[in-house]
């Protein structure tokens, strides 16, 4: 706002008559002021405020070098990814670089134009022409190379003749492996093979019937042409494994799953949206369909553990007694009443109330009997179902993703076999970890010296006496040193042998006193039936110094030899306590009686 | 007693070797002073200890062990607690012989209940023979009664089974940056004993694992040596009772026949 305006609001007179005028002289050195200095300088209306500084604004200097500008020059080149061996040159802007390029400074010094002397000096000095820079992206790829033997020995097909394959690996070879432009360009027309006849009978000309190729089967023609020669040229064992990779992947093309691939790839693209939409909620049902399978499937399961007896290896002697059941009943009761207890508030409270009331009164009443089998159900489930519900949690969800019902799938397979797949231990780490397998346990610890201590204690005291008297005879301490699974096993063989030993030698023994009863007996009768009567026969006979003499000396001197053999059997087997003492204690009892008898005997005679 | 965790591994026995057993000295002006405060009677100092083979660690196994001593012993059930690394020992003082009660309680993992040993605190050497004395006496005139032992869990549960299967080797059992043991073998177990060899790391035997050291070293008279040995004295002892039951039983012929004969 200038004074002027003021002036005209406040309807002053102006104060310069010559007005007109000066406006217009201010207003050729102002133009310059921009934004807020204008405002500025505005305000002081004709008088210029003199505080606003007249910056004046000049380009900015350039700082670049004071070097002469880089020099262009035109230079030919050649691209040696053409294969017209280098006759067409091309020409193109490069920059000239004094060092970089030696030879041209060098030749040409400093001349007053370098730019025309670079483009004269370029073909004068025939030089070797560039290379393009994008020659190196040409990259031509190894196409199989076969000689005849070569062929004829593994390349042979039914499908392929030996011409068109060459065709194929030609094209292969111009179009870069590029499948569907080789696929495109692919026009072989087989060679009339038999020529002159055809030749000679023009009239029957065969138009040889090009064979349409699928990109499939080229494919597949040229991956096992490549595999083949690779494994021809290096044997399988022998390949570094990026070569070995590529083998394999070259053996394994299966063209017809690659065309089951595009179809399908194909028909996924060609779907309407409705289409789509539909085959989800077919994907949806089929998976709410295999949830429910499992589902089924596990119920199954389940009722057939519950079908399934309770194995038990306790002793079942004691429910055999009927006070014995009646015990058993009660003491599912409790354990059912407890249960109960438990679910407290269960759907059904006075049901369970009424089994309460009548345990009571009559145990054997049908409430309880009922009862009872569905604590054993009950029982039953809670042992196995413990597993299951372990396993069977990821398969209840009714939508899980494909993975993870697949999963769930797997993991209920692996529940179904019989011994749970855990971390495989290789044999060292069983070895180390003392880890082995056995078809039956018993569960829990034990130590390895309890299993041998066990077969002592299942004997009787008597029979204990004679193993450990066998023991001390083969020097073989009652407690092993090492009680490893092996020394056990050892001992457990050694266990058995003195057990057989030791039964033996009780048979022994009875079979000795039998023989002496035997004898004493014929003693007896060949006396009665002798004429004399020793008067000591009585005592004597048994011990068969004073054998009867005549009709029974047979026997006796039998019995005598027995008698040493078993004396020499006593003292090489050792003159400890041995079964052996009992046996004879038993022996001298029964000659006693024996001895009685005849005595008796006697007597009435 | 935590509740089982999971369930038992089946058909499965792993073993852990251990060594209990007294080790008592008697007293003695110079070697083996009395300590101030023990009574006059007393003659002998003793210690009982459960420990690991080789002084391995066995506390991730074993958790506490309870002694019970005799009664005129004050304070006479102890329960040691288990220190990694460390045996469970408890030293006494005293003059005569007893029973002592060694109960063994396994880590919670194990939900196993505990085991009872029974060993006999001896004070001095006993034997048939003044040879089964002397094996008893070590050089310093400590009495020894040692026993191996060798824990075996049966059908472990999970947890335990994945503590008692691991630690002692890089998991998946590879062994070959280990270096192989002198490749000694002895009869008895034959390729057993081989692999044996190539996962003992040398020297001892590893943490953590069920092995037994090759030979014996002082005061470890337990060793793959001494089963040997013991092996080979079993057998002997079966070949000798199998040929004393093949004479019997052939004397046994002769009088069954010899008494046939009698009876006929």
């Amino acid at each position: 706002m200038a004074s002027h305006d003021l002036r005209d609001v406040l309807n002053l007179p102006s104060s310069d008559p010559a007005r007109p005028a000066k406006r217009q002289k201010p207003s050729a050195p102002r133009p310059n002021l921009k934004g807020l200095a204008r405002e500025v300088q505005n305000l002081g209306g004709d008088n210029p405020i003199s505080i606003v500084p007249d910056v004046s604004v000049f380009k900015k200097r350039r700082h670049a070098s004071r070097k002469p500008a880089a020099r262009w020059i035109l230079k030919p080149f050649t691209n040696s990814a053409r294969d017209d061996n280098g006759a067409l040159v091309l020409r193109h802007w490069r920059r000239k670089t004094d060092d970089g390029a030696p030879p041209e400074p060098v030749h040409d010094g400093e001349g007053g134009q370098p730019a025309d002397e670079g483009a004269d000096a370029a073909p004068d000095a025939d030089e070797p022409l560039e290379d393009s820079a994008f020659a190196k992206y040409n990259v031509r790829v190894q196409v199989p190379q076969y000689s005849e033997d070569q062929y004829t020995a593994n390349l042979e097909s039914d499908d392929w003749t030996r011409e068109e394959t060459d065709y194929l690996m030609q094209l292969a070879k111009d179009f870069d492996l590029r499948w569907p432009i080789i696929w495109d360009r692919y026009d072989y027309v087989p060679q009339p093979q038999t020529g002159e006849a055809d030749a000679s009978d023009p009239s029957t000309a065969m138009v040889p019937v090009a064979q349409s190729r699928t990109l499939e089967s080229l494919k597949a023609r040229y991956y096992e042409v490549a595999a083949k020669m690779m494994a021809v040229q290096k044997p399988a064992q022998y390949m570094t494994r990026p070569e070995f990779e590529l083998y394999e992947m070259m053996q394994s093309f299966d063209p017809a799953q690659e065309r089951a691939r595009k179809e399908f790839a194909l028909n996924t693209m060609a779907r309407s949206q409705d289409e789509a939409r539909e085959e989800e909620s077919l994907l949806l049902e089929i998976k709410r369909i295999l949830a429910r399978t499992e589902r089924f499937n596990e119920e199954r399961r389940e009722l057939y553990h519950r079908l399934d007896y309770p194995a038990t290896d306790a002793d079942i002697n004691s429910f055999k007694t009927s006070a014995g059941l009646q015990n058993l009943l009660q003491n599912l009761m409790t354990v059912d009443k407890s249960k109960k207890r438990k679910s407290l508030m269960g759907p059904m409270p006075g049901a369970d109330a009424s089994p309460q009331t009548a345990v009571p009164g009559s145990a054997v009443s049908e409430p309880p009997g009922h009862h009872r089998r569905e604590s054993i159900a009950a029982s039953v489930t809670g042992g196995g179902g413990h597993r299951d519900s372990l396993g069977g949690t990821p398969a209840t969800p009714i939508e899980p993703t494909s993975a993870a019902a697949a999963a769930a799938a797997a993991a209920n397979k692996k529940k179904g076999a019989p011994p749970p797949e855990r971390r495989k231990l290789t044999p060292i780490e069983e070895q180390t970890y003392g880890v082995t397998y056995h078809d039956r346990l018993g569960s829990g610890p034990t130590f390895r010296y309890e299993k041998i201590n066990k077969l002592f204690s299942h004997k009787s005291g008597q029979q204990q006496q004679r193993i450990n008297n066998v023991l001390t005879e083969l020097d073989v301490p009652v407690r092993l040193t090492m009680t490893t699974a092996a020394v056990s096993a050892e001992f457990e063989t050694l266990w058995a042998a003195v057990i057989k030993l030791v039964d033996l030698r009780k048979i022994h023994d009875k079979v000795d006193a039998e023989i002496k009863v035997e004898e004493a007996k014929r003693a007896e009768v060949a006396r009665r039936a002798g004429v004399k009567v020793e008067p000591d026969a009585a005592g004597e006979a048994p011990q068969g110094d004073a054998a009867p003499v005549d009709a029974a000396a047979d026997g006796g001197k039998g019995g005598e030899e027995e008698e040493q053999a078993g004396a020499g059997e006593n003292d090489r087997v050792g003159a400890l306590a041995r079964p052996g003492s009992s046996g004879a204690h038993k022996r001298s009892a029964s000659v006693l009686s024996t001895t009685s008898e005849k005595s008796t005997k006697r007597q009435k005679k | 007693m935590a509740p089982p965790a999971g369930k038992r591994v089946k058909g499965v026995q792993v073993f852990r070797p251990f060594i209990y057993g007294t080790t008592a000295r008697p007293f003695d002006e110079k070697t083996n002073p009395k300590p101030p405060g023990v009574p006059d009677d007393h003659t002998h100092s003793w210690t009982v200890f459960v420990k690991g083979i080789d002084d391995v660690d066995i506390t991730y196994w074993l958790r506490r062990v309870q002694f019970k001593l005799h009664e005129s012993i004050p304070n006479h059930v102890r329960m040691i607690d288990g220190e990694k690394g460390k045996p469970f020992t408890i030293s006494e003082t005293g003059w005569g012989e007893f029973e002592i009660t060694i109960k063994l309680y396994y880590v919670p993992e194990s939900s196993e209940k505990p085991q009872t040993l029974y060993h006999h605190l001896r004070l001095h050497p006993y034997g048939r023979n003044e040879e089964e004395k002397e094996a008893m006496r070590l050089a310093g005139g400590d009495v020894i009664s040692w026993v191996y032992e060798e824990q075996v869990f049966n059908e472990p549960y999970e947890p335990f089974y994945d503590i008692l299967t691991s630690g002692a080797l890089p998991p998946g059992g590879s062994l070959s940056n280990r270096p192989k043991g002198g490749g000694k073998t002895k009869g008895g177990k034959g390729g057993k004993e081989q692999s044996e060899v190539a996962a003992r790391s040398e020297g001892g035997v590893l943490e953590r694992s069920a092995m037994i050291p090759m030979a014996n070293r002082p005061s470890h008279p337990f060793s793959r040596e001494t089963e040997a040995l013991e092996i080979k004295k079993l057998k002997e002892a079966v070949a000798k009772v199998n040929d004393m039951s093949a004479k019997l039983a052939a004397e046994l012929e002769r009088k069954n026949q010899k008494l046939a004969e009698l009876k006929a």
